[in-house]
């Protein structure tokens, strides 16, 4: 496996004396190591200039990272929703959960039907850290929305979602044969224009 | 498979040396032929498509009585088409209805999120449920409906539901009951004229009852677009 410039931190390793030593390491350790692989992974995804390697980095799949990313946007979007929409709390988030994990589903079991070649979960978790701008432009609108008016709260959305569809149409252009191209981009393109309307309006 | 041939003479395991091969081949395609359609295999050839043949058959359902579309998918119907023609209708559905009330005033605005699960209900339903409904019915009068380009055909007939969702944008009833009718006709004619091939197997009073529940469900369809996404009129 070939490493860009930064190591990953170690994972679960595979000799007996270490794996009594993960087991006596303190709980805060254990933490900081799983947030620092979802850190880098995180750089990795959306900063195209730290692939060196052309994506094998991915191979290394976590699904941690798409979760918590999924758990902060539903928070968010949820925390304001009495206010603004005529569904629950429990609606939205619903409906922010489902969206996003069956959403990534689809998307994937999409590019292997269209003949792609990938790991189901690969994909999955690529599309689940690319969620992260979405989250940014969340945050931003839930503090200062309701003092900008519509147009203005357009930029970052449209920043935000251009960042997400740029950084996973790369890797999901690559799976599938030429010929099908626009096919295979055109979900992952719909799902996050989804995923950003939601943050825009709610 | 293994344990039956170990009794034989050499001869006879020379002579079956073959058969295994084919069996477990044969094997394989039984266990295939029972839970077939819950792998992924069973529906890659369904995806044999690009960017521009979908395009033709969107623009083909836009002229209903023109052959052209029965002629694309001949031989070729696509998956690709009807499930992702639905889901783009879904986020137009959520985000039309919702800018319509962004021009109202603070106090008024009230965005509705339950339009996406009513709306996925509604728009798959009858997207793949009607296909399956017509087969059974079709089957248990005698005809068999080739069932993938039923479906194909009940997917891109929902793309005349695009310009129709983008339309409901403007707040005129007239004008949204206008679309909404045109609409309907627009795809139910659709359906029928391609679906006449199949339905001339039939017998004439058959035929009308396959005729009325293509009807019903569009207007089953068409009238819930309009009364519980689009129902909303300010002023």
């Amino acid at each position: 496996m070939e490493y860009s410039n930064q190591r990953p931190p170690q994972n679960y390793s595979q000799m007996d004396d270490q794996k009594t030593l993960d087991l006596e390491e303190s709980v805060s350790e254990t933490i900081m190591r799983d947030l620092r692989m979802i850190a880098f992974k995180l750089k990795y995804v959306l900063i195209p200039k730290e692939q060196e390697d052309n994506g094998k980095e991915l191979r290394n799949w976590d699904l941690w990272g798409p979760l918590i990313f999924c758990l902060v946007l539903a928070m968010t979007l949820s925390f304001k929703a009495e206010s603004t929409t005529t569904s629950t709390k429990s609606d939205v988030f619903a409906i922010i959960f489902v969206l996003i994990w069956v959403g990534a589903f689809i998307v994937t079991l999409n590019a292997q039907l269209l003949g792609g070649k990938v790991s189901f979960f690969q994909s999955v978790c690529l599309l689940g850290y690319c969620v992260f701008p979405i989250n940014i432009e969340a945050i931003i609108i839930a503090f200062f929305g309701s003092y900008l008016p519509f147009v203005v709260k357009l930029i970052p959305v449209l920043l935000c979602f251009a960042w997400s569809a740029y950084s996973s149409v790369g890797f999901m252009a690559s799976l599938v044969p030429p010929h099908k191209k626009k096919l295979a981009v055109y979900p992952v393109f719909l799902f996050y224009l989804f995923l950003s309307w939601f943050s825009l309006i709610v | 498979m293994d344990f039956g041939i170990q009794n034989q003479t050499d001869e006879q395991k020379q002579a079956n040396k073959e058969y295994p091969i084919q069996n477990n081949n044969e094997g394989n395609k039984n266990q295939q032929g029972y839970c077939a359609f819950l792998t992924i295999q069973f529906y890659t050839p369904y995806f044999n498509v690009t960017e521009t043949d979908v395009l033709q058959r969107i623009q083909g359902t836009f002229l209903p009585l023109r052959p052209d579309f029965l002629n694309l998918i001949r031989g070729n119907p696509d998956l690709w088409g009807p499930i992702w023609i639905n889901a783009t209708l879904i986020f137009l559905i959520t985000a039309i209805a919702n800018l319509r009330q962004i021009d109202e005033e603070k106090e008024n605005q009230s965005f509705v999120i339950s339009y996406v699960p009513q709306a996925t209900a509604l728009l798959y339903i009858i997207a793949f449920g009607t296909p399956i409904i017509l087969a059974g019915v079709m089957k248990f009068l005698g005809v068999d409906l080739s069932f993938f380009q039923t479906i194909c055909l009940y997917g891109y007939s929902m793309s005349t539901l695009l310009p129709i969702t983008i339309l409901c944008y403007f707040q005129n009833e007239l004008f949204l009951w206008l679309i909404i009718v045109y609409g309907f006709a627009n795809s139910s004619l659709f359906l029928i004229v391609n679906l006449k091939e199949e339905l001339d197997k039939l017998q004439i009073q058959k035929k009308y009852i396959i005729i009325g529940i293509v009807v019903t469900m569009q207007l089953a369809l068409y009238l819930f677009y309009k009364l519980v996404f689009f129902s909303y009129v300010n002023k």
